[in-house]
Formats: structure tokens, C-alpha cells, sequence
């Protein structure tokens, strides 16, 4: 059976890890040994994807070469390509939903429809589809890291606050990308799960996850395996980028408006800011620049300035957190641990209010930006039959309705309701000889229909003519561990089962994704496959340049036996490299790395040797 | 009768095959899906245990790698368990519950004052409305208005404890007499249980304006 995959799809940054030996592990990029995979997606005009670094390369000129010529990669206005950011703010959004500001980062090809679209030159994007390059990257990644073993099924992370469309339009990323999900993790509660493997966290626990886009909470009881989530809490539009966007305010308050919102501009203030934030959690003080045609901006900001920025955004999620305690039904007293999550924890503010709130010190032995992916590697083990004795009992964060007389949402399954969880419903006709029944099915916590998001709606029938009222039809509301809900009908007095055709109100339908995996493979398997190809080859060819050099420079350090096996298998990836089994270049680049990792490690420390000898050198003279 | 859709066996409703282990998709009242005898006087803590160890053999992620039928029917019996868990942890839920099984139900007409509580009610809303004006123009007098208003907000809290052990009563004298006095226990857990409702609204009520006031 093969193995199942962790995958943390985030708003800034993107991870993919596994099970090794019992443990849960990030798996780096092979050459560069980054483990974050920053969630930035660049189309360039030929309609070739860029993910990661390679895209942020790409994003601070807006340009991309193309004939020769360098030309601007668009938004609106820039006609030929585009760079997306946090493109998880967009997961199931309906064109309608779409902010007007966003207007000036984007362009979109449609402002009515159940899918927002990106307009990039020709191409029109969903969020799916980018979300889905994101995850190649990944899955080509651990491929190549894990020497051409496969990656097909995966269980990814959501903030528990998703709504049905945002965790749909997930799955349809996953799909998109040839991947098989086989569960969506709510990420907070992946969080506990890495902690509490090795029963770091036991008892109440509480999970602040405060990350580029999106802030969660979740209360948790942890106790002999079992992981239940009492309560939880969030918001979906709440994260480090505000702060992030905050500080570029203030940065760029003094320049005049038609520069402020320059794209150029606001883009270099934006990545000066993030750098400044990250400086500040060390340093008491920084100094940012932007560089303008002409001139630049400089500014000093302070921790205590920085700290000045980002409290209302901060004091929000302790408003949530206090929501949550409440909706668990404890004090803060009660809480027994504190587990941190998401890159904006990082802040020494916000370790402060929380451990004020909480009364205790958070725990920090995981990095917080990769412990969700830890987390999911863990759930994907609970998966595989692994860690039989863990498991996970979560909540649906929202309430689940249907819309009655009056345009009033009656509320048939709770907001922090255990999952899976199902209800029956009894509908009936309203006149003699109606046919069908209209039922709309909402998400949300408003009062009125109106005000809570629309979910799907659907036709029961065709009904037998029969007097009004007579008519029983049962519908179960189903959602399931993934927090997706399924409906199926029956007719009471027949028993026969009602098939429904559930028209959900956003996102892509099963045809449209199904022409999407067509169009891809008509024109984007072989390429992608070409790709991957290619990556397998650069990193080989990237890996003996390497190897040469060090074998040259370091001869010392290695003995002729060792040298002749390294050059053995040097000499087999050389002929795989010009060869097209990208599975055979994959293998031998992995099993070159294990090789050759002694005689890299004795570099190190003779390195390390020479910098100590050279130091104390010059602490002599 | 129900049929395993895993090794075919044949059952009375139950969730866990007794041939393979694998999950059941059948109908249960909520005491029948916890293997609980239907009394009302339940331990919480053995209550929870059985509810874990039961999602343990049945829960989804335990099927993850089997067929759709396996896992759909696993989903079902799942979702069963955690409705019956949620409806007898909450004594009040379970209540409610027991008039559903008794084919009775609480009127959702009842909106009449319990006749104890009235003098209380009256009082809370009127200084609820003064409050109301109050907190508008005035914030130190609604200060003083909120203090008192905390005050009343304990007496009802006292009262809705003194409902919950009532309550804990009238469930001892079920499992105690069941059937025999069937009718009387009945319309006193009615009585029990519209008064909960009652104080739940209202303290509901008194808080939310309490934060509004300190908000103010």
C-alpha cells in the first residue's frame, strides 16, 4: 500500500511530510534543503507555472523575459502573465465575493459566477488550478527528495474555519493535481496531533494558529489517543499579512497616492515589511527601505512601533480565543497546554497575549510553521492503520441550515457539532399536487437566510400527486470527517430512496473539473512530465558539479576506496542523467546524497575547524 | 434485518459485525447505539468512555483504505454515536430526548412564565430595559445599573442549578418507578424542562446586554 502524505497547502508557505520510523518528518527540497515551499504561483506569458522561489524571482520586477524582450507580467493593465499570492484567500469564493481592493492586486475574468476566475494574459485561472500547481510542486519535490517513490494520496489542511466551499474547492485542487485526498485535516487540530504523538500535550489543550491569512483556535480534550476537539473558533480573513500591510501603511503614508499604490511600490514595501517583522522578534529595532525611481524611503521602526501596528489585529484573535474557551465550557485555568502554530506566532507580542490569556507559557519545541505539516503527516499515519491507538474526533466549525418561510435560516446541525455527524429532516408539500420541493441549504450564524452563506441547493421530487402535506420525504444531512456535507433523500412511505441533485451554490462542478483534467492532459501531461524530467536532471547535474568540486578541493579528506564507490555511482547518475527515466535519475540522486553524506559532513567539520583556527588566530595578533 | 456489506453476514441492527468487525449502517435509538440500558441516570465519565471506544472500532479514518460501501457505512454509524454522545451527555438534551422516545414533546408555544419565577422575570427585564436606555447616554449610571443587574444574573443562575438537580430527580424516579408512574413524571419533566428553556433565554438575554454595557 503506498504511503500517505501530510500536506500543509498555506496561505504564505506550503510543506509536504511523512511518516518515517514512527515519526512525523518535513520533507526538504533535495538541492536546497528548504523545507517551506512559499505559496506563490507566477504564469508567465507562454502559460508556463512557476511555483515557490522561482516565482517570487520573478515578482519583484514584474517582468519576465520573452523574446528577448522584457515585458511586464500583468495585472490589470500588464497583459502577459501574473504572479499569485495567497491565493488561498480565494478557495471558494464566487466571483460576487471578491473584494473590490483586490481588484487592484488581480484581474478577473468573471465578477457573477460560482468561481472567482483569474484573467492572467489569455489564460483564465480558478483558484483550484493554482492552488493545484502548488501542489505538484510539493508532490514533485518529496518525489524527488524520496528517490522516485510515488506520491498519490494525501490528507491536506484546512483552517478549521473553512466553509463547505473552501474545503470542496480544496479537494478540487487535490484533484486537479492528480492527487487523491483522502482527508482534509482542519490545521489547528493537526497541530495537537504533532504534540501530541509523543503526549506533549495531554489534558485541555488550547491551539492558537495564527498564520499568513487566516487565525484559528481550538480547544482540544487529549486524553489516552483520543483527540476531541470541544470547541473551536476563527476567522478566515485574519493573519500575518494584515500586519504585513499594516506596517506597509505606515511606511508609505508620507508618498502621494498615484505612488502608494503603484504596484512596483506597494510590492517592494510589502516584501521590506515582512522582513522587518521577522528582524523585530529579535531585534528592538530595524531600518526598512524601499527603493523608488529617484529616490528611496528609509525608516526606522522599533519592536515597540511594530507592536503599536499590530495589537488590534492580535487583541481580535484573543476576542476569538475567549469565544472558544467559552464555547468549550472552561475557564482559562483549565487549559493545560498551549500549542503555537502558524509563522505570525513568531512575534514576541503575540507569545505575550497568549500566555496572558492563558496563564502559561506556550509550547514552542516545534517550529510553528511546521508543525501543522507535522501534524498531517501524523493523521496520515492514523490513515495508513499505523497509530492505531490515536483518534481524531473534530468539530464542524459552522452551523449548517436550511433556509425556511420567511427567508429565516432554521439550524439543523450546531456550530461545534462532533463530525461525522447527520440529521433527518421531514419535508413535506406546501400545496395539493406540488411535484417538487425546493430546499436551500445554508452555512453560517445569522438569523436570516440572507445573511449566512449560501451552500446548495437542491429538488426533491418527483413527487406523487397527493394532497398537500401528505407527502413525507426524509433528508439526512450528512457531513463527514472532512466537514463536507452529503445529502441523500428518501420517500418515508414508499422507502424508496429520492436521488438528489444538489446544485452547490460556489465552486466548480464535476464536469468543469473533469475539462480542466482533460484540457491539462491534453496539453500539460507530457509537459508536466517533461518538467519533472527536467527538474530530475538539473538537480543531478547541479549535485555532480557540486561533487566534482569537493573531490577536487577536498582530496584530502577522502581515502581511494570510498572515492572509487562515489565515483562509481557518480559515473551511473551521469548516464541516467541524459537518459528520460526521471524515476532512475530520482533514485540515484538519493541514494549519491546517502553516499556521499560522510565525506560532506568531514567538509563541514574541517570547514568549522578553519574558522575556529583563523579566529583564534586573530584574537593572537 | 440488516446485511454486513463487508463479509454479507446477516443482523439484527447493530453497528459492528459480529462476524468481521466491520461497521453496520443500522437504525438505534441513542441508548441502543451507546450499548447503554435506557435509563436516564447516566455516569458521564463511563458515558465518554464507551462513546471513544466505540468511534475507535468505527470511526471513518479507521476505513480509510476500505471499499466505498465499507466506509459509507462506517460514516453512518459513526454520525449515529456522536448524535447519541451529544443527546445524553446534555441532561437537558436527554431529557427532551426521553419525551421524544415517550411520543411526547415540549410545546414550542410554551413561552408562559413559570408562575416561581415570575416575580424574578419581571424584575431582570424591567432593570434589562433600563439598562437597555441607560448604556446609550449615561455610562456611569449604567455602571452602576450593570452591578446590580450582576446581581440578579447569580439568583438566576442559583435557580437554574436548583432546575438541574430537579432534574437529576425526576431521571432517578424514572429509572426508579419507570413505567408505573409514567404519567406524573412526565408532566413534571415537562414542568423541569420548559423552565430551563425559560431561565436559558434569559440569562442569555442578561448577559449579552451586561457586555454591552461593559463594552460601553
Amino acid at each position: 500500500m503506498a504511503r500517505i502524505f501530510g500536506i500543509d497547502l498555506g496561505t504564505t508557505n506550503s510543506l509536504i511530510g511523512v511518516m518515517e520510523q514512527g515519526a512525523p518528518r518535513v520533507i526538504a527540497e533535495p538541492v536546497s534543503g528548504e523545507t517551506l515551499l512559499p505559496s506563490v504561483v507566477a504564469i508567465a506569458p507562454d502559460g508556463e507555472v512557476h511555483v515557490g522561489r522561482p516565482a517570487i524571482e520573478l515578482e519583484p520586477h514584474l517582468t519576465v523575459e520573452k523574446d528577448g524582450r522584457v515585458s511586464a507580467v500583468g495585472f490589470p493593465g500588464g497583459e502577459y502573465g501574473a504572479v499569485v499570492r495567497s491565493v488561498k484567500r480565494y478557495m471558494g469564493l464566487g466571483g460576487g465575493e471578491v473584494a473590490p481592493e483586490d481588484g487592484n492586486r488581480y484581474a478577473f475574468a468573471d465578477l457573477t459566477g460560482p468561481v472567482a476566475r483569474f484573467q492572467i494574459g489569455k489564460h483564465v485561472f480558478t483558484p483550484p488550478q493554482i492552488s493545484a500547481e502548488i501542489l505538484k510542486a510539493l508532490k514533485s519535490r518529496a518525489e524527488r527528495a524520496l528517490g522516485g517513490e510515488r506520491v498519490e494520496r494525501v490528507v491536506i489542511t484546512v483552517p478549521a474555519y473553512f466553509n463547505d466551499g473552501q474545503r470542496q474547492a480544496t479537494k478540487d485542487a487535490g484533484r486537479l493535481a492528480g492527487l487523491e485526498v483522502v482527508r482534509l485535516v482542519n490545521e489547528p487540530t493537526a497541530a495537537s496531533l504533532a504534540y501530541g504523538l509523543n503526549r506533549s500535550a495531554e489534558g485541555n489543550v488550547a491551539v492558537y494558529d495564527f498564520g499568513g491569512g487566516t487565525f484559528d483556535i481550538s480547544i482540544l480534550s487529549i486524553k489516552e489517543g483520543i483527540f476531541e476537539v470541544l470547541a473551536t473558533n476563527g476567522d478566515t480573513h485574519l493573519g500575518g499579512d494584515d500586519i504585513d500591510n499594516a506596517v506597509v501603511n505606515w511606511l508609505l503614508e508620507e508618498l502621494p497616492d498615484q505612488i502608494r499604490t503603484d504596484r512596483h511600490v506597494w510590492n517592494s514595501a510589502r516584501m521590506a515589511a515582512e522582513d522587518a517583522k521577522k528582524r523585530l522578534s529579535e531585534a528592538g529595532e530595524t531600518e526598512l527601505v524601499v527603493e523608488l525611481p529617484g529616490h528611496s524611503v528609509r525608516k526606522r521602526l522599533t519592536r515597540g512601533d511594530l507592536e503599536t501596528l499590530a495589537a488590534p489585529f492580535v487583541a481580535r484573535t484573543i476576542k476569538r480565543c475567549e469565544m472558544a474557551l467559552a464555547d468549550a465550557n472552561l475557564t482559562a485555568g483549565a487549559i493545560d497546554a498551549v500549542v503555537l502554530a502558524g509563522g505570525a506566532t513568531r512575534m514576541p507580542l503575540v507569545r505575550r497575549r497568549v500566555a496572558e490569556l492563558f496563564r502559561r507559557e506556550p509550547l514552542c519545541s516545534l517550529d510553528p510553521e511546521e508543525v501543522v505539516a507535522l501534524g498531517a503527516a501524523v493523521q496520515a499515519g492514523v490513515l495508513m492503520g499505523t497509530h492505531g491507538d490515536m483518534l481524531l474526533l473534530d468539530v464542524v466549525a459552522l452551523s449548517l441550515g436550511i433556509e425556511t418561510m420567511g427567508g429565516v435560516m432554521e439550524r439543523i446541525i450546531h456550530r461545534n457539532t462532533t463530525i461525522p455527524t447527520g440529521v433527518t429532516e421531514m419535508f413535506t408539500t406546501a400545496v395539493d399536487n406540488q411535484t417538487h420541493v425546493d430546499v436551500h441549504v445554508l452555512q453560517g450564524e445569522r438569523e436570516l437566510a440572507k445573511d449566512c452563506r449560501s451552500l446548495a441547493r437542491f429538488k426533491l421530487g418527483p413527487i406523487e400527486l397527493q394532497p398537500a402535506g401528505v407527502p413525507r420525504i426524509a433528508v439526512t444531512f450528512l457531513i463527514d470527517a472532512n466537514g463536507i456535507l452529503n445529502v441523500s433523500a428518501r420517500d418515508e412511505r414508499t422507502g424508496r430512496e429520492h436521488s438528489v441533485d444538489v446544485k452547490p451554490s460556489y465552486g466548480l462542478t464535476d464536469e468543469e473539473i473533469e475539462r480542466m483534467l482533460e484540457e491539462a492532459i491534453d496539453l500539460g501531461e507530457q509537459d508536466l512530465e517533461q518538467r519533472l524530467l527536467i527538474t530530475a536532471r538539473n538537480d543531478a547535474e547541479q549535485m555532480l558539479v557540486a561533487l566534482r568540486k569537493q573531490l577536487g578541493e577536498y582530496s584530502d579528506l577522502i581515502d581511494a576506496g570510498e572515492r572509487g564507490k562515489i565515483e562509481e555511482e557518480a559515473a551511473r547518475l551521469e548516464a541516467a542523467r541524459t537518459g528520460t527515466d526521471r524515476d532512475l535519475i530520482s533514485k540515484l540522486v538519493h541514494e549519491l546524497n546517502e553516499l556521499t553524506t560522510p565525506f560532506a559532513e568531514r567538509i563541514m567539520n574541517f570547514e568549522i575547524k578553519r574558522a575556529l583556527e583563523k579566529k583564534s588566530v586573530e584574537d593572537y595578533s | 434485518m440488516i446485511q454486513c456489506p463487508s463479509c454479507g453476514a446477516r443482523h439484527a441492527p447493530r453497528l459492528i459485525c459480529t462476524q468481521c468487525g466491520a461497521p453496520l449502517a443500522a437504525e438505534l435509538d441513542c441508548f441502543a447505539a451507546l450499548g447503554l440500558d435506557r435509563k436516564l441516570v447516566i455516569n458521564p465519565a463511563a458515558l465518554e468512555r464507551s462513546y471513544h471506544d466505540l468511534s475507535r472500532k468505527i470511526h471513518p479514518d479507521r476505513f480509510a483504505n476500505r471499499p466505498a460501501t465499507v466506509r459509507a457505512a462506517s460514516l453512518s454509524a459513526t454520525a449515529l454515536v456522536t448524535r447519541a454522545y451529544r443527546t445524553l451527555r446534555d441532561p437537558v438534551a436527554r431529557g427532551l430526548y426521553w419525551l421524544e422516545l415517550n411520543g411526547e414533546k415540549l410545546g414550542k408555544d410554551n413561552k408562559q412564565v413559570p408562575a416561581d419565577l415570575a416575580e424574578l422575570v419581571f424584575d431582570v427585564q424591567e432593570q434589562l430595559a433600563e439598562l437597555r436606555a441607560l448604556s446609550r447616554h449615561n455610562a456611569s449610571a449604567a455602571g452602576g445599573l450593570a452591578q446590580k443587574v450582576g446581581a440578579r444574573r447569580a439568583e438566576l443562575q442559583a435557580t437554574w442549578d436548583d432546575s438541574q438537580r430537579a432534574l437529576a430527580e425526576n431521571f432517578a424516579r424514572w429509572d426508579a418507578s419507570g413505567a408505573s408512574d409514567a404519567n406524573r413524571l412526565t408532566a413534571e419533566l415537562k414542568m423541569i424542562l420548559s423552565k430551563i428553556a425559560y431561565l436559558r433565554t434569559l440569562m442569555r438575554d442578561v448577559d449579552r446586554e451586561l457586555e454591552n454595557a461593559t463594552a460601553a
